[in-house]
């Protein structure tokens, strides 16, 4: 029928790309698609084929849906309506839409829920009703959409859990509602969602949740619930086995038991941070074999390195703001994968030696108690590009601890007790810190240090081994490079540190003249 | 006067625009739609749209709402995670898209679906 329409369409001279039937307010093509969107319109176009699958009319002027309105478009399998000022739908504005699969109702004025015109929906996957004015949600609200899967509530003003309206939807896989004002989540709440995948409930105002809240969603995955009011730990994830990405940062959770989430194994993100997290229990994170970055920062009382045992995926490793002293001697052998590892801001005092954390690229421990530096401290770490370890108390440094940091690019020694600092297999290094080392008065040798661009360092004169001093370059440095170089052929010529702080000049020559 | 200062105005918007600029379409857009932004060769221009594209999202929060871009295998989807329909050549499965489906369950190329 279809084709016939359109044969007779270009027998008229209108051309393939102008169907038999739309609306001369409609964009229509010839897949049965008519869009209508942003016309401002303020009522349902007319004269649309009886064929149209997908009808946009969204972002128009249309406050209410009446009786039968779509009565002609038996065939009709997407309906956009969003962004119109929708208040009222009568209860047949929907009729007959058989095989409607998808329903989008968002940023309009609805303050309930449409039930009666939703009824006879038995073949709706989606629903959109998020961004209307909702506070309530009959019972029989969603009663007749088995097929249901999808579900938006997000951006009303629900102030409770729809759980009766819920109740029977075992096929819905992906709900948010995300928000709202809701406040607590009451033990059951989704009881027989058995195929939800997918929970959103983050910007609401819940403070507290039932121990069984969870109970039923077997399959879930991702849980959000960030930006909340939760005083304590949500233990009601313990019924969740196939939890994969789970939120509850920006809450007001101050702890994190023992064996937190040893019932959710498959744990790839945990978001937890803008907590006032003062104690995390050490096992919390053991056997999280999914588990690729773990951030906690600013749990001070937290006194121990948790366990990461079994926790072998772990790529990124923050922990920072807490009274931790040490850490873990076999810290490494299970971190083998890991890449960036902050743990700056502690208390720490010793180092273990990290040689099992082969491709670790990254390093942060400033800001703690750290004294020395020992020779097998980063041994063959040929990965390392970055080590910060500043503002510690670092007085010795073992001549060969920085021997096989072949990739190491920059290096951040400032603010700490050194007298001397060792560069042998510094080959790689172009940015060296060391201010603040005040025993630190001799000078540097820059041919160990061929690829440095920036220093810092803690008296000015020191700078002179790496900027000329003077305007005319001094002639026994440049012998000095040369046959460091191999002397006869033609040498490269190495450029000079370009940055030098605090500003290279010797103060004696400089201020009293040429006959000193 | 703001037009001059900044180029930005509130004033002749299209659309759901909140704020705009010529050059680069909607800056801000009114409460609850989403702006998505639009790449037209080096420039990009920004619209403020109640559903975003297909390949794209919505994430609603309480002040700005973006159309992100979903995973590279969804034609269109509920989260980064959570497809709603896939591309072709794959087949739709609890929010996943695969190019085969689990044991029980055969590909329909009509619904592009595991059924």
């Amino acid at each position: 029928l279809w084709g016939c329409a359109a044969a007779a369409a270009a027998a008229a001279g209108e051309g393939p790309s102008t169907p038999a039937t739309c609306s001369p307010l409609c964009r229509c093509d010839e897949d049965g698609g008519a869009d209508c969107s942003g016309r401002g319109l303020t009522t349902v176009p007319t004269g649309l084929s009886a064929f149209t699958y997908y009808l946009d009319i969204s972002m128009n002027n249309i406050t209410e849906l009446p009786a039968n309105v779509f009565r002609n478009l038996p065939y009709l399998e997407e309906l956009r309506l969003a962004g119109n000022d929708l208040a009222f739908i009568h209860p047949e504005a929907l009729s007959g839409l058989h095989q409607l699969k998808v329903l989008m109702l968002q940023n309009n004025q609805l303050k309930t829920v449409p039930s009666a015109a939703l009824k006879n929906l038995h073949a709706l996957q989606s629903l959109r009703l998020d961004a209307n004015q909702i506070t309530s949600v009959p019972e029989d609200s969603f009663e007749g959409l088995q097929q249901l899967r999808h579900l938006w509530l997000d951006d009303n003003s629900l102030t409770e859990v729809p759980v009766g309206p819920l109740r029977h939807q075992s096929n819905l896989q992906a709900l948010t509602l995300a928000l709202n004002r809701i406040t607590h989540i009451p033990d059951n709440a989704f009881a027989n969602l058995s195929s939800l995948v997918v929970l959103h409930l983050h910007n609401n105002r819940i403070q507290e949740i039932g121990t069984n809240c969870f109970n039923g969603l077997d399959n879930l995955e991702t849980l959000d619930l960030n930006f909340n009011n939760l005083k304590t730990f949500p233990e009601a994830i313990q019924t969740l086995p196939k939890l994969k990405e789970l939120g509850f940062h920006s809450n007001n959770i101050a702890s994190i038991p023992e064996g937190a989430f040893r019932r959710n194994p498959l744990l790839r993100t945990i978001h937890l941070f803008d907590n006032p997290l003062s104690f995390v229990g050490t096992t919390a994170f053991q056997n999280l074999s999914d588990l690729h970055s773990l951030m906690l920062r600013g749990a001070s009382m937290m006194q121990d390195f948790p366990s990461l045992t079994g926790t072998i995926n772990l790529e990124s490793l923050t922990l920072t703001g807490t009274n931790i002293r040490g850490i873990p001697e076999d810290l490494c052998e299970d971190l083998t994968v890991l890449r960036t590892l902050d743990l700056s801001y502690n208390e720490i005092e010793d180092l273990p030696s990290f040689q099992g954390c082969a491709r670790l690229q990254d390093i942060s421990l400033q800001h703690n108690q750290i004294r020395q530096i020992d020779r097998g401290t980063f041994q063959g770490m040929s990965s390392l590009r970055v080590l910060d370890l500043s503002r510690n108390q670092i007085k010795f440094i073992h001549r060969d601890a920085f021997l096989s940091l072949s990739a190491l690019t920059n290096l951040d020694l400032s603010l700490n007790s050194l007298a001397s600092v060792p560069t042998a297999g510094l080959s790689a290094l172009n940015q060296l810190k060391l201010t603040g080392n005040v025993e630190l008065r001799n000078g540097l040798m820059s041919k160990s240090l061929p690829k440095l661009r920036s220093i810092t360092v803690p008296y000015a004169y020191q700078c002179c081994a790496f900027v000329a001093c003077d305007s005319a370059v001094n002639s026994a440095e440049d012998d000095e490079r040369r046959n460091a170089f191999g002397g006869e052929e033609e040498m490269e010529r190495i450029p000079l540190v370009m940055h030098c702080s605090p500003g290279a000049f010797k103060p004696c020559e400089h201020l009293l003249g040429s006959w000193m | 006067q703001h037009k001059q200062v900044t180029g930005v105005s509130s004033q002749g918007c299209q659309g759901g625009c909140q704020t705009c600029s010529v050059y680069n379409g909607c800056l801000t857009c009114k409460p609850k739609l989403f702006i998505h932004l639009e790449r037209d060769g080096m420039r990009q221009f920004g619209v403020c749209l109640a559903s975003c594209p297909n390949g794209f999202y919505g994430t609603r929060s309480p002040d700005r709402n973006d159309c992100i871009k979903c995973g590279s295998e969804c034609d269109s989807c509920f989260n980064r995670n959570f497809c709603l329909r896939c591309r072709a050549g794959s087949y739709l499965h609890k929010g996943k898209c695969t190019e085969s489906c689990p044991d029980g369950l055969v590909p329909s190329d009509t619904m592009k679906e595991c059924v």
